[in-house]
């Protein structure tokens, strides 16, 4: 076919000279021509290409896996991208792919979550109710965490003491790491019996399978143990591991095994190979749950507790503040009532939120509101209740006494030892009168009044005048002298006070009217005038004549006539009486 | 440093233990110890070439080959069978569980140890029987746990031949 292929080529362009030629040429190439074209048709033919690269593909990628990664990488995106349109499209074959698989892992994760959750709620209930357990909750309430953490941070205090790796086949020790001052036996050996124990257990109790002994328990230590499908783990830990530690040391395992997995299977007695997974076990050796630092890390936080605490704290320090004052200004209250004149304490205290005060007082007292004035206390938070009475202490007895007797300007009263005495100057009247009353005080056993100057003294005597005189009456010298000497001692009496003397000029019924108006007015002026002369060195005197046709009593007699024919004074002092 | 686990077998009270303390130790004791489940010792062997670790696992003592704990046996690079020379049944449980434990463990290298070899009075195994036994291919040893006659052989003969295989 080539041949004739070649030749009907040659033909067209050279009809006669190009056929020996093309003869020439499929004598010499006649193979290799058909080859080159089968060559050609292999090269350019698509359906060619896939035959002969699905020939080789599976080859090719067995190779260039064992030879790098490149595949790998360059395919994962098409594979991740084929896998997710897969899964969108349909997901049922990919379910139905990975279902055998899912059961287990879920299981195995449902079983792990589990068995964390009763172990701490085991130890919830154990350390709720002990002394301890009360000392955390007041340590959670402090640091501001659950209950559950703070006994997590406590109970899961915890270290790996020694983990051994142990050939699961022989029993023989692998590796043995252990922390740095743990006393450690013969490991071999130790290695040895617990593959023994492992088998006697599972012998002797008929366990089934897979299952295996994977915890002892001696006192505070624990050794946990992880089988591989080669080795196995045992932990010999000193405390309260949490469950993560489990899961530590399965990862470790399994990286054993990826690491070592052909040292194990062929494994004839030299554990030297293993060496290299010393620091694999060794990161088991140093996990460990650092309660101080998470402790410490709580330090910086303010937690509410704390908050409130302060809070509380500092409004009962302000209140004790405030209620050490007021306390110290009621004593400071209390005691100025005991102090004071007219007040008798019998009872003081607190009722009810509020201070109370009891006992007696004198109405003449000061008024407690006043007292309690100035102390700072409100008169709210006081109740007072007091019974009046009368207190005898000489500024009580005084005070009554000057409230009864209502003595006048002039008089100054005092007592002493129950015997009060009035001094200065007061009409006859209001004398009569306080003798009288004084009586009756309580507190007063007498009244004197040597030194009050009756003004009976001037008011009482009477000038007399004969029928139709304005002269008086002779024989009355020593009357006027001691009406002088008396308004002398008034004028001692007084001091400096202006004083008025009135003189009034009386006459009887005889004679006419207009006589009798001239003869008291005359009258009145003759005595004025004798006592202006006498009292001329008093500038603080005022005499005042004037008549009166009144009578100074009803004549019935010459005696009554006698008497009315006279002049009458009357002081007033500072233009008052 | 290789290690190796090595597995006593026998019938009860033929002194696979006391065996062990001798060689181990240096130790024998009259006193009768039954071993519960299994007892693990250590003992370095320098050979010629070159040092092993032994990890002896002294099994109980069982009656019949059906008691012997299988599990105990995985792992063995070898085993000494031990019987009691002045009890010719403890040879004939001898044989029938090694048998056991090759089907168990595959052929491993072992020995007989033919034990209490200073009771010769009362011995009761006769050389016939031995010549037998080495005419399989075993290896024969008489030892004393009591006065430690072949003892140590025997435990170094193991020892090389496993070193050897």
């Amino acid at each position: 076919m080539a041949d004739s292929q070649g030749a009907a080529r040659a033909a067209p362009a050279t009809a006669n000279d190009d056929d020996s030629v093309a003869e020439l040429r499929s004598l010499l190439l006649g193979e290799a021509e058909k080859q080159l074209a089968e060559v050609h048709e292999r090269l350019f033919d698509p359906q060619m290409q896939v035959k002969e690269v699905s020939r080789v593909l599976p080859d090719a990628i067995s190779v260039r896996s064992r030879q790098d990664d490149d595949l790998t990488t360059a395919l994962s995106p098409t594979v991740s991208a084929a896998l997710e349109r897969s899964v969108r499209k349909n997901p049922q074959p990919l379910v139905d792919a990975i279902f055998p698989i899912m059961g287990p892992a879920i299981r195995k994760a449902i079983a792990s979550a589990l068995s964390g959750m009763i172990q701490s709620f085991n130890q919830t209930l154990n350390y709720s109710m002990s002394a301890r357990g009360l000392r955390w909750r007041w340590e959670a309430l402090r640091t501001g965490r659950s209950f559950a953490e703070v006994v997590l941070l406590h109970t899961l205090l915890y270290r790996v003491e020694q983990i051994f790796l142990i050939h699961k086949e022989t029993g023989l020790l692998l590796r043995h790491v252990a922390a740095g001052e743990v006393a450690v036996q013969d490991t071999d050996m130790v290695s040895g019996m617990l593959t023994a124990i492992q088998d006697f257990v599972h012998d002797s109790f008929q366990a089934s399978g897979d299952n295996q002994l994977d915890t002892l328990r001696v006192g505070d230590l624990t050794v946990w143990i992880e089988r591989g499908p080669q080795a196995i783990l045992a932990a010999v830990i000193r405390g309260n591991a949490p469950q993560q530690l489990r899961e530590l040391l399965q990862e470790i395992l399994e990286r054993i095994h990826l690491q070592f997995g052909t040292a194990l299977v062929e494994f004839a007695g030299d554990a030297a190979t293993f060496a290299a997974a010393d620091p694999l076990l060794e990161e088991g050796l140093e996990s460990r749950y650092d309660a101080k630092q998470q402790l410490r890390k709580s330090t910086g936080r303010l937690s509410p507790f704390t908050i409130v605490t302060s809070i509380i704290l500092l409004a009962l320090l302000t209140w004790g503040l405030f209620w050490m004052r007021d306390r110290r200004r009621w004593n400071a209250y209390v005691e100025r009532l005991r102090n004071e004149p007219g007040f008798v304490v019998t009872d003081s205290g607190t009722r009810g939120g509020k201070y109370f005060v009891s006992g007696l007082r004198d109405p003449l007292s000061r008024d407690p509101a006043a007292l309690l004035e100035g102390t700072g206390l409100s008169a709210d938070s006081v109740t007072e209740q007091w019974q009046s009475f009368q207190a005898l202490s000489s500024q009580f007895v005084l005070a009554r006494a000057e409230k009864s007797l209502a003595p006048p300007s002039g008089v100054k009263l005092s007592v002493t030892d129950g015997v009060i005495e009035a001094q200065g100057f007061a009409s006859h009247a209001w004398i009569i009168e306080a003798r009288r009353i004084a009586r009756f005080l309580p507190g007063i056993s007498q009244m004197r009044a040597d030194n009050l100057f009756d003004l009976e003294r001037i008011e009482d005597p009477l000038l007399l005048f004969d029928l139709d005189q304005v002269t008086l009456r002779s024989g009355q010298d020593d009357k006027l002298n001691r009406l002088v000497d008396d308004l002398n001692h008034l004028r001692e009496i007084v001091g400096g006070e202006p004083i008025k003397l009135e003189i009034t000029g009386h006459t009887d019924g005889s004679g006419t009217e207009m006589r009798n108006n001239t003869l008291s007015q005359g009258r009145s002026d003759t005595v004025a005038a004798t006592l202006r002369s006498r009292l001329s060195a008093w500038p603080t005197l005022t005499i005042v004549p004037m008549g009166t046709k009144d009578k100074l009593r009803a004549e019935t007699s010459e005696d009554d006539r006698a008497t009315n024919r006279s002049v009458t004074m009357k002081v007033i002092v500072n233009n008052n009486r | 440093m290789l290690q190796k686990k090595i597995c006593m077998l026998g019938t009860f009270a033929v002194g696979k233990t006391s065996l062990v303390r001798r060689f181990v130790d240096s130790i024998y004791s009259d006193k009768y110890h039954t071993t519960v489940g299994v007892k693990i010792d250590k003992k370095l062997v320098k050979l010629d070439s070159t040092e092993l670790t032994l990890m002896l696992w002294d099994l109980e003592g069982t009656q019949t080959e059906n008691d012997l704990r299988k599990s105990y046996l995985r792992g063995a690079a070898g085993y000494l069978l031990v019987i009691d020379g002045t009890r010719q049944d403890t040879l004939y449980q001898a044989l029938a569980l090694q048998t056991r434990v090759e089907q168990t463990i595959g052929a491993v290298p072992f020995l007989l140890l033919m034990n209490k070899s200073d009771l010769t009075s009362e011995w009761s195994i006769s050389e016939r029987e031995t010549a037998a036994l080495q005419d399989k291919g075993w290896g024969v040893i008489k030892t004393s746990a009591k006065t430690g006659f072949g003892v140590d052989d025997a435990f170094h003969s193991l020892a090389q031949k496993l070193a050897e295989a």
